[in-house]
């Protein structure tokens, strides 16, 4: 889910940049505030390493198998540190795979990034909305919709961007349509990064809870 | 692993944008490309492409280059353009049963494709010649935060090893049974969130391990160094060409718009 080079106007790119330009000095600051950025910065590389990599795996889905974004779950357990990681990984496909495109840049980070944070704190309220339920079906619902609000948001931006920043012909209707289309067939995706947001949020919180917790 | 097989991004080399320091070759080139990514004529496509093969010819960067590293991002934008055609645009070229090849969606599948050909090959241009260390420590000397140029550097540095990990990982997942025997959906992937929970589990505890060792070599006890000039003899041809050619490109292109 990454618009490539020379699909978007000039003023769509420069605007992704200028939003993703504001977007990092909130998390930097965010960061300072919230934690010691000395010991989180080789944490916070290395997760994105392996969200990088991980976003490699295809999970099978008979007759197919997909790819999963894992943007929510970057929120969820990056928190602040999403943003930073979000883009250094677009940067690095950018430039290791050729997968989207350095114009393209911020407004593929604003695509993913916002979309993780906001997941991020979605999960977080987990504390407040969660505590009348028992914890582990607590951890399972808000790690869910996270997860699947993540990629849904990002799906979301992503075929508005490449519907109305294209300068087709296409009646306004048609492209509703399109939209609405897109979204429906993408929600099996969407339901699907849930469902592996709360298998891996379970898995982690038999094997080293501390990293749900922040 | 997809990541693995284009490591060697870098070609060494000694032309001319070889040498060229790093800060005005990533503020030109990328100068460039957003010139061309204001492109909204199809008459400005062959100036646009003239001035980027140039670009790669003066590189001498070899051709094998730009063919082993074109197809992927290039199998998206057929991908994503390849509609257009069929659905974009009024004066029908041809119909045939329920399709109808419109003159307007080639135009625009033309422009976004030669769009994209140009600024890809605009970023090999960049890649190619240019060390990645040495484009981060541009970047850093731009004025980008030095946490991110840290975790960049850091991500860097890992990301192949944490592939080797994932690969190793699956195999003995594989080694165990996995993917051998029919087995039910949910086993399927309870088995890859255990992988990849348990990639990022030793990614955490590797992390512990390479902040405990950087901050023996003395990380966060004294301020960042200054930063040296950026290695590369700061070539003033290449820059005075490459934004001669962005300017004429963009005053080509509001021109047009104009008129």
């Amino acid at each position: 889910m990454h618009i490539p080079d020379g699909i978007l106007p000039a003023p769509v790119c420069v605007a992704g940049y200028a939003i993703a330009g504001g977007m990092t000095w909130v998390a930097l600051k965010q960061i300072k505030k919230t934690s010691d950025s000395q010991v989180e910065v080789p944490k916070a590389a290395l997760m994105a390493a392996a969200f990088f990599v991980g976003s490699s795996l295809s999970l099978p889905v008979p007759p197919v198998s997909v790819h999963l974004v894992l943007n929510g779950l970057l929120g969820i357990v990056l928190g602040w540190y999403a943003w930073p990681a979000i883009l250094i990984g677009l940067l690095l496909q950018a430039i290791l795979l050729g997968h989207g495109g350095v114009t393209t840049l911020g407004v593929d980070a604003v695509m993913m990034g916002i979309p993780a944070l906001l997941a991020g704190q979605l999960f977080q309220l987990r504390h407040y909305l969660g505590k009348s339920l028992p914890p582990k079906v607590s951890l399972g619902l808000f790690s869910f919709v996270a997860g699947a609000f993540g990629v849904g948001l990002s799906a979301l931006v992503f075929f508005a961007l490449v519907i109305f920043a294209i300068p087709s012909t296409l009646e306004q209707s048609t492209e509703k349509s399109f939209l609405t289309a897109l979204m429906l067939g993408h929600i099996p995706l969407i339901f699907l990064e849930g469902v592996f947001a709360v298998l891996l949020c379970f898995f982690l919180l038999r094997v080293k809870p501390e990293l749900l917790e922040r | 692993m997809a990541v693995s097989l284009h490591a060697d991004v870098y070609i060494p080399g000694q032309s001319a944008i070889h040498r060229w320091a790093a800060r005005p070759k990533l503020l030109s080139l990328l100068g460039l490309m957003f010139a061309i990514a204001m492109v909204r004529h199809l008459v400005l496509l062959p100036w646009v492409f003239g001035v980027v093969i140039s670009l790669y010819l003066w590189s001498q960067l070899p051709f094998t280059y730009l063919c082993r590293r074109l197809p992927y991002p290039g199998l998206f934008i057929v991908a994503m353009v390849g509609l257009l055609p069929w659905i974009s645009g009024e004066t029908v070229l041809w119909q045939g049963w329920i399709f109808s090849l419109r003159l307007e969606g080639i135009q625009m599948a033309a422009l976004i494709a030669g769009r994209f050909l140009a600024i890809l090959t605009t970023g090999f241009v960049l890649l190619g010649t240019t060390p990645f260390l040495t484009l981060l420590e541009a970047m850093r000397s731009l004025g980008i935060p030095t946490l991110l140029t840290d975790m960049t550097l850091l991500t860097y540095r890992y990301l192949f090893d944490v592939a080797n990990q994932l690969a190793t990982m699956r195999q003995a997942m594989e080694l165990r049974g996995y993917g051998h025997s029919r087995q039910t959906l949910r086993r399927h992937w309870n088995w890859l969130a255990a992988l990849f929970g348990s990639l990022l589990l030793r990614s955490y505890e590797q992390s512990q391990r390479v902040y405990s060792a950087m901050r023996l070599r003395g990380y966060g006890q004294q301020p960042p160094r200054a930063l040296q000039r950026t290695a590369g003899a700061a070539l003033t041809l290449p820059t005075i060409l490459t934004l001669t050619a962005a300017v004429s490109v963009v005053i080509c292109e509001l021109s047009l718009a104009s008129l």
